[in-house]
């Protein structure tokens, strides 16, 4: 009896242990940030009523002669409506909402404190990000009316509103801008639903004022109600599928797809410690298999956060510091007065898209949800030290269970083969004095949780619905028979 | 011997059978609670819903405890706790909020609405739809999210089975069909023949799951719709083109929704002009007069 209460107690005190260590958010370790992905771009949108602010990136590698941008817009933009921002904004903005990972340490509960504090944080992956230009159209032909023309820093800019896309078309190859043959097919529904052409070239003039030859960012304003980020456009010239990421700014809470599924990303998942020097791939591969699962016609949540000024916390934990005022000012959210208790919500999606799934451009919608949501994958160090009392015998045998259960995790999220881990999950297994014992688990539910994504609390749910369903039904089945 | 007692017990298994199927579809409300537990389960396994127990248990003890309310005080028969929990299974599958609190008061706001606001008898609006609604306006904490479902040809399949299931038993199939066919048609010649967008754009509107909910199930809701077969038709035709409209020029999410709550008030007015008797849940045999 006294030995059960005391391993009980040593039991209990272990939990509270890794309780106490799991309620820290953890360290941070490494990101998967926007430039593992190839094909991509990137836009910021601020929504604040029926106004919007949309900066596009350009990360155009070649002959600045040969650059053309054709977005189509709602209305005319006025010159004030038109500004070139600092490309940092998107790395800014990038790195901290990027999926993390993060650790944490296993104490040794036969008393062994000393650890190795492994320099690990801050890490990132090196890849080349090749990204393409957003929109590249070029089209002459009559009908083309110029409403308006800018020079905008190093851009000329037109405004152009068309009657019909034969006419656009040829009058945009006729002056420079090359759009591929298929663009016309969108070229037409964009004409009859009023949409103007925001064209842009580079002004070679004054780029080489310049001390830099990178192309900034565009960013335009423009008020309407349509919330939409035209695609179609820019899946004329690609043969694949492209990525996208949207970094959405709203006053209230998260920004949805209407006319797609936005979906969360799988997080707060324990993987691995051979994950780390692979967090990249790890990250390209669950995003590849979430996208394969979901029908390749979904948008994906990567963070939706609350990143008032006021509000203490907000990433858990942080990859880096928090965007402040200018950086939200220089994104283009105008509602902040000075540093009062003002809400501006972060949402990060990620779309990657394709003719096939998405043949419409996406609609989006502001909600007042606030939850916060991040990707975050977690390694746990196991404690250091000897293992001899009893207390650390348990706990190597939970280290097993455990390993067992990232292993199956990794291989859920990513596909990858469970080859190769048989060392990670035995490296502590002969530290232990007696037979090792693998865990009892339903090998059924676990296939069910992969192939339907849901947790142990959806399936709890579904059963309490179906049992207050039945009883519902066959209380009032007596009933009825009693009324006939 | 043996012979006998196996045919014996073949006969009590069909008889079971048989009973069972009859008390299926005695009441329509049986297939549209069942569908929509199907569809709740799909959401929440195979669409990676945020499935939130407490919500959902928020709006059924809310629209059960109101309903039971109504039972005691108001005099309706027992067997409408099988319409207050559609209600809340509607609400489960619509309404999104931040809080728990949100779906109980979406869920007292829908059950009460039926008993303080009616007209010649009959409650005026869908009760989901009124609490949804009422909510999203009063809280700014709640919403509806149309891409919750997606689209596709599976989805339209699973809700177009259930939908069929239940409009067949009430006959409603025309409420329904007439929605479908007038915002196919709308959208075919603005998407297709107008604006010139290719055939899987137009598919892609008209999979949507949430299109195909409103017209099987929500728009189809046989106390909340005129009581004449023409005026349902001109009714859902009506409340079909309005949607079009909002939906493609002024960019409303979710405009059948809404469309529905504010079109609401003029059915009295089409029971007034064509008159036809009330709709009732259970059928034939019972003599017991159970409008809810």
């Amino acid at each position: 009896m006294n030995k059960l209460i005391q391993n009980t107690l040593t039991c209990l005190a272990l939990f509270i242990a890794l309780e106490q260590a799991q309620a820290f958010c953890g360290f941070y370790i490494a990101k998967a940030d926007a430039k593992l992905f190839n094909n991509k771009s990137e836009v910021i949108m601020v929504r604040n009523g029926t106004k919007n602010v949309i900066t596009m990136s350009s990360d155009f590698q070649g002959n600045l002669k040969d650059f053309a941008m054709v977005v189509p817009v709602p209305v005319i933009l006025k010159e004030a409506d038109i500004r070139v921002v600092e490309r940092n904004i998107f790395d800014m903005l990038n790195d901290y909402s990027a999926p993390r990972m993060v650790e944490y340490y296993d104490t040794n509960p036969c008393g062994y404190d000393a650890y190795l504090e492994e320099d690990s944080r801050n890490w990132t992956l090196d890849a080349v990000a090749t990204s393409k230009v957003m929109t590249c159209s070029d089209n002459t032909s009559l009908g083309v009316t110029i409403e308006a023309e800018y020079h905008v820093d190093e851009y000329d800019i037109l405004i152009l509103s068309a009657t019909e896309s034969e006419g656009l078309k040829t009058w945009l190859l006729a002056n420079g801008y090359s759009i591929p043959t298929k663009a016309e097919e969108v070229l037409e529904p964009y004409i009859k639903s009023n949409m103007k052409f925001f064209v842009v070239k580079v002004n070679l003039e004054k780029m080489k004022n310049r001390n830099f030859e990178y192309l900034r960012p565009l960013q335009i304003s423009f008020d309407h109600k349509k919330f939409m980020l035209p695609l179609r456009l820019g899946m004329a010239n690609s043969q694949g599928s492209q990525d996208m990421i949207v970094y959405a700014f709203t006053q209230n809470g998260r920004v949805e797809c209407t006319n797609y599924r936005t979906v969360k990303l799988p997080t707060d998942r324990n993987v691995p410690l051979y994950v780390q020097p692979k967090f990249g791939d790890f990250y390209k591969a669950l995003f590849e298999r979430s996208y394969l699962q979901e029908g390749r016609n979904a948008v994906f949540l990567e963070y939706a956060w609350n990143v008032s000024p006021f509000n203490s916390m907000h990433c858990d934990p942080c990859v880096g510091p928090p965007p402040v005022h200018r950086e939200f000012v220089e994104a283009g959210v105008d509602w902040l007065q000075g540093s009062s208790a003002q809400t501006i919500f972060f949402t990060r999606l990620h779309v990657r898209y394709s003719r096939d799934k998405f043949p419409a451009d996406l609609q989006f919608q502001e909600t007042p949800n606030n939850e916060n949501f991040q990707c975050r994958y977690i390694l746990t160090r196991p404690a250091y030290g000897e293992f001899d009392c009893e207390a650390g015998q348990e706990y190597l045998q939970t280290l097993y269970n455990r390993r067992t259960r990232e292993i199956d995790e990794v291989t859920a999220l990513t596909g990858w083969s469970k080859e190769g881990s048989d060392g990670y999950l035995n490296e502590y297994a002969t530290l232990m004095n007696k037979q090792k014992s693998i865990e009892k688990k339903n090998e059924i539910l676990p296939g069910l949780f992969n192939s339907f994504k849901s947790n142990t609390t959806g399936l709890l749910m579904i059963f309490s619905i179906i049992a207050l369903v039945s009883i519902v039904l066959f209380s009032q089945k007596k009933f009825f028979e009693k009324t006939v | 011997m043996n012979g006998t007692a196996c045919q014996i017990h073949q006969n009590m298994a069909v008889k079971k059978q048989f009973e069972i199927t009859r008390w299926l579809q005695s009441d329509g409300r049986h297939f549209q609670i069942i569908s929509q537990v199907v569809f709740l389960c799909y959401g929440i396994l195979a669409l990676g819903w945020d499935a939130d127990w407490r919500k959902y248990l928020a709006a059924f003890s809310g629209c059960m405890l109101a309903q039971l309310f109504a039972i005691r005080f108001a005099g309706v028969p027992s067997n409408s706790l099988k319409s207050a929990l559609i209600t809340s299974l509607g609400l489960s599958l619509l309404l999104k909020a931040n809080s728990p609190w949100l779906f109980l008061f979406a869920a007292l706001f829908a059950i009460g609405q039926k008993f303080l606001l009616k007209v010649n008898g009959k409650h005026l609006w869908n009760p989901a739809n009124f609490g949804i609604v009422l909510i999203i306006l009063l809280s700014g904490e709640a919403w509806i999210s149309p891409g919750q479902w997606g689209s596709g040809a599976l989805l339209v399949f699973i809700i177009g089975t259930g939908g069929l299931a239940v409009l067949s038993n009430i006959k409603r199939l025309e409420t329904g069909v007439s929605f479908i066919l007038t915002i196919f048609i709308l959208e075919f010649f603005r998407t297709i023949v107008y604006l010139g967008w290719e055939w899987d754009v137009l598919f892609l509107k008209l999979s949507n799951g949430s299109l195909w909910l409103f017209a099987l199930f929500m728009i189809t809701d046989p106390m909340t719709t005129p009581n004449a077969r023409s005026s349902r038709i001109v009714w859902s035709v009506a409340v079909a083109a309005v949607s079009f409209y909002l939906t493609n020029f002024k960019f409303i999410n979710g405009a059948p929704f809404w469309v529905l709550f504010f079109a609401t008030p003029f059915i009295p007015l089409f029971d007034h002009l064509i008159k036809s008797p009330s709709f009732h849940w259970m059928n034939k045999k019972s003599n017991v007069s159970l409008s809810k």
